[in-house]
């Protein structure tokens, strides 16, 4: 608590008075930043011997069934699973490119493909249920340039964020696609401290409990903000350790480094668990931040450290049981799922690895559970997929399962 | 009988005969979901360029890994790297077994050879040497920084005016700062080693009918010592050249019209030589002295990158059908091979199994089994197993 006052006055400071603070800050900054360097968990994990009893999954090549229409999907960049365990995405129709959606073309290339809708909602059979979305004329709401992030909260609505650099603000629909709300406004933002707009959002999730959203703020801002799920307006809003956000400049990630003040973003995740705690994704600092809901710190985790571009730390979901024992970490860089332990956030084991298969991926971009423990991923870039992984059981497993393909 | 007299008659008389006589069943396919087996050492495919299987049944795939995404996609193939466990590009070559098992890999630069800018088709001979076309342009300086490993109206694999299908750099002026482009063809045994280059980058020009223009196939006659060329770039032609000397023997154009953009030739145990001009829409089948027999449109109505990315022909001893890989209309098309009509089709766009993106290369084994391999972001070989 000491560090997330003193943050909050050196921030708040002028030029002059940061450095005084900065000076006033080094016993807490030694505190909290790495004399040696800061454990890796996913190192840690690696040198913890052969094997670990952990959740093991397979993947389900057969999931979803083939889109009908000739759709084909874009960056693939949302996925949540909602209360009857049917699994939402949303995905970027503008990025796919003319020679795949030939269908699409003035006059059409051939009978392949068009750009299925951006939302997609399919059941647990792979089946696409409802669809919808995208810019419509004389919408009472600003689709989002670059559509990003989508959860489903537990009164049934759908929430997406948006990435594109003019995209500061939310959306909020039924599942049918009904708009129900818009907060912030394109081209509005002014920075991490705005109480209106958000600065390229990622992802929210509302916590049942306080019927607050969370709304992780994102790829311009470097910021948590909370928000009333109804009203849309602000309650608060932190950076990395509980700091107030600044967007001044951070350079470029250096691997081993001094863990930054502020979130290096993007923001890519903040999700609240049952406990009351808070974890946030700080993508390109390869870093878990977990905080209390009122935005008091508690602890960090780093992963894959040596990570730099887009970072390690890009999705976070938790395993469905009550107290959430696992958490699940998409990492698309190193494509990557790690398996951490919630209570002591030690990584157990992970599984995974690039390329176009099943149980590989390009740009495991997000993460959702179902009610039975499965994992569902959808890829960014020229990933492009929705895939499952089914539980298996919590068993002794390899530190690093490999691809993981169902057992024979 | 129907078969003797398509293969002695005239035209009219065949013709005849085949009306009586129906299209075989079409085979149907099933892919195999789990094939090939992941790759170790974090290894990733770039654009599929060619495939081919070998008498022993197993199966060759060269990629571009200057297709692949180093700031998104290779982490590890920068200095420093960017990422911490993945990924790297595989080497060119591989070589998988039926089960899918990598048995070797092997390409690249080496002593004396010139190793393509990209790559283009695969093909194995009798002898068990691996043919590989060298079918590369210079990357645009703009399209080397891209993002997406994408080069609008790329080839083949990606590769920006690579012949097999590449987009027309037809008399494009050679720019003196680049690497002159590919227009060649390699030959290496199955261990990789070095046998022989025919052609020579960069050296296209009309002074010898031998001279290549980034070729996109090739189909070797064995018996005959010759190896057929679809021959691409400004070229557009089928030539015919020693198969050990790379000199010079016959050459034709496409019957009742330019080829338009050659991708792919195919040489039957009949005799009959297939050629697929991907923006023509067609394959033209001829003779080996290069006399025209016939032809079939493959979705004619095609525009785009078109519909002809490769042809192969079916392994039984008939090779009763040949099959087209269309990577504009994401399907797989099964010809007839006696009365050259489509008989089926299947595929269509995605990137989960069983469906394509830019699928551009065929090859089938002795027991049936289709692979395909895909270009642009496709990015894979998949098994397809018949019913």
């Amino acid at each position: 608590m000491n560090t997330h006052m003193t943050k909050r006055i050196a921030i708040g400071a002028s030029t002059l008075a940061l450095a005084v603070a900065g000076i006033a800050l080094l016993p807490e900054r030694a505190h909290t930043s790495r004399a040696t360097p800061a454990p890796d968990q996913f190192e840690v994990a690696m040198r913890q011997g052969d094997s670990v009893m952990a959740p093991r999954f397979e993947v389900d090549p057969n999931f979803p069934k083939p889109l009908p229409n000739g759709w084909v999907l874009g960056m693939s960049v949302g996925v949540g699973v909602d209360a009857e365990d049917h699994v939402w995405i949303v995905h970027r129709p503008p990025t796919i490119s003319a020679n795949e959606r030939g269908a699409d073309q003035s006059p059409p290339f051939g009978t392949c493909c068009t750009a299925a809708p951006p939302v997609l909602e399919f059941d647990q059979t792979g089946t696409v249920l409802r669809h919808w979305g995208g810019a419509v004329a004389g919408a009472p709401y600003e689709w989002p340039e670059s559509n990003h992030g989508i959860s489903i909260d537990y009164k049934g609505n759908v929430w997406i964020g948006a990435n594109a650099a003019t995209d500061a603000h939310i959306l909020k629909f039924t599942k049918d696609g009904k708009f129900i709300a818009q907060f912030g406004h394109a081209g509005k933002s002014t920075g991490s401290n705005d109480t209106v707009n958000f600065g390229a959002p990622a992802k929210i999730v509302v916590d049942k409990k306080s019927n607050e959203a969370y709304v992780a703020d994102g790829y311009k801002n470097r910021r948590v903000v909370v928000i009333d799920a109804e009203t849309g307006k602000f309650k608060r809003f932190w950076s990395a350790y509980g700091n107030k956000p600044d967007d001044g400049p951070l350079g470029t990630y250096q691997p081993g480094e001094t863990p930054k003040q502020v979130f290096r973003g993007p923001v890519h995740c903040a999700m609240p668990s049952n406990d009351g705690l808070l974890y946030v994704c700080d993508r390109q600092s390869d870093r878990v931040q977990v905080f209390k809901t009122d935005g008091s710190f508690v602890k960090e985790i780093f992963i894959a450290t040596k990570t730099g571009g887009d970072g390690a730390v890009w999705d976070i979901a938790f395993s469905p049981d009550a107290a959430q024992k696992y958490l699940y970490i998409a990492d698309g860089k190193n494509e990557r799922v790690y398996i951490v332990d919630r209570a002591t956030m030690t990584m157990l084991s992970s599984f995974g690895d690039g390329g176009r298969q099943p149980g590989q991926w390009f740009g495991a971009h997000s993460i959702a559970t179902d009610s039975k423990g499965n994992i569902y991923t959808v890829e960014t870039y020229e990933g492009r997929r929705l895939q499952k992984f089914v539980f298996k059981g919590v068993q002794k497993v390899a530190r690093w399962q490999g691809v993981p393909w169902p057992k024979k | 009988m129907g078969r003797t007299l398509a293969v002695v008659g005239a035209a009219a008389i065949s013709a005849i005969a085949l009306a009586a006589v129906p299209s075989p069943p079409a085979p149907n396919y099933t892919v195999d979901k789990l094939w090939p087996m992941p790759l170790p050492n974090h290894w990733i495919l770039g654009s599929v360029t060619g495939i081919a299987v070998d008498k022993q049944n197993t199966l060759w795939v060269a990629h571009r890994a200057a297709s692949l995404n180093t700031r998104t996609e290779a982490g590890l193939m920068t200095t420093p790297p960017s990422a911490e466990e993945c990924c790297l590009p595989a080497p060119p070559v591989l070589h998988f077994d039926a089960a899918g098992k990598l048995l070797g890999t092997w390409g690249g630069a080496g002593e004396g050879y010139d190793w393509p800018i990209s790559t283009g088709a695969v093909v194995v001979d009798d002898n068990s040497n691996v043919w590989i076309t060298a079918a590369g342009a210079p990357e645009p300086a703009a399209a080397s920084a891209g993002a997406t490993g994408v080069v609008a109206g790329a080839g083949r694999g990606g590769a920006a005016g690579a012949g097999r299908g590449g987009a027309p750099t037809a008399n494009a002026p050679v720019v003196q700062a680049q690497p002159p482009a590919d227009a060649h063809i390699l030959v290496f045994n199955s261990a990789g080693k070095f046998v022989r280059q025919i052609g020579k980058p960069g050296q296209t020009d009309a002074s010898s009918n031998a001279n290549l223009d980034k070729p996109a196939d090739v189909a070797v006659d064995v018996a005959a010592n010759e190896v057929y060329v679809a021959d691409g770039g400004a070229h557009q032609r089928v030539v015919v050249l020693d198969a050990n000397t790379g000199a010079f023997k016959r050459q034709w154009t496409g019957h009742g019209g330019a080829f338009e953009r050659l991708s792919s030739i195919a040489l039957s145990k009949d005799g009959i030589v297939y050629v697929g001009d991907r923006r023509g829409n067609k394959v033209q089948a001829f003779k080996k002295d290069g006399s025209f027999i016939n032809e079939i449109g493959v979705a004619p109505t095609t525009l785009g990158n078109g519909s002809v990315w490769d042809v192969a022909l079916s392994s039984d001893a008939a090779q009763q059908y040949l099959m087209v890989a269309d990577g504009q209309n994401e399907s797989v098309i099964i010809v007839d091979r006696k009365t050259m009509k489509q008989i089926s089709s299947f595929g269509t766009g995605g990137r989960w199994p069983g469906r394509f993106y830019a699928v551009n290369s065929l090859a089938m084994d002795a027991k049936g089994v289709l692979f395909t391999g895909e270009g642009y972001e496709g990015k894979r070989v998949q098994k397809f197993l018949p019913q």
